[in-house]
């Protein structure tokens, strides 16, 4: 399922037995970034400005994806 | 021992920085899609930008391209302080 407020991120429960000594994970996160939904970049795409581009790692708007540690709450 | 660096140094560097980052993100993008115009375009203004810049800064504060030409005849400034991780 994908998670609710943050983009380009998806959640799922790991089974968990009922004699599972550990206590149990919760809900466990994996990073889909936008490149997976673009496919083939259609030209004119919008950009950073050059310092923004260094500062976020990609040059073009629709690729940025911010990480945020969704376990940090 | 080599005086410490001026914030205009930085300041310049990081501009050479953010020229060359969007230079390498637009020569990925040009290697897809090769007729582009527009973006060829923009690839020339950032690299002609991009050397403006080298040459100021090596022309300010010193070397910083390999084989360039040295702007002192008399001193050899390429192995001076500050080197580039101690930036």
């Amino acid at each position: 399922m994908t998670h609710g407020h943050v983009p380009f991120r998806r959640s799922y429960k790991p089974f968990r037995g009922p004699f599972d000594p550990c206590p149990p994970i919760g809900v466990k996160y994996y990073v889909t970034p936008p490149n997976l939904f673009i496919g083939f970049q259609p030209p004119n795409f919008k950009q950073f400005s050059a310092i923004e581009a260094l500062r976020k790692g990609t040059l073009w708007v629709p690729f940025y994806d911010y990480y945020e540690n969704p376990y940090k709450k | 021992m080599a005086q410490p660096l001026s914030p205009d140094y930085y300041k310049q560097l990081e501009e050479i920085q953010a020229v060359d980052f969007v230079i390498f993100e637009l020569v990925l993008y040009l290697d897809t899609h090769p007729n582009d115009s527009q973006a060829i375009e923009q690839y020339n203004h950032y690299a002609a930008h991009s050397l403006k810049l080298k040459i100021e800064f090596e022309a300010k504060h010193g070397p910083l391209r390999f084989g360039m030409p040295m702007r002192n005849d008399q001193r050899w400034e390429w192995s001076e302080a500050p080197w580039p991780w101690q930036v």
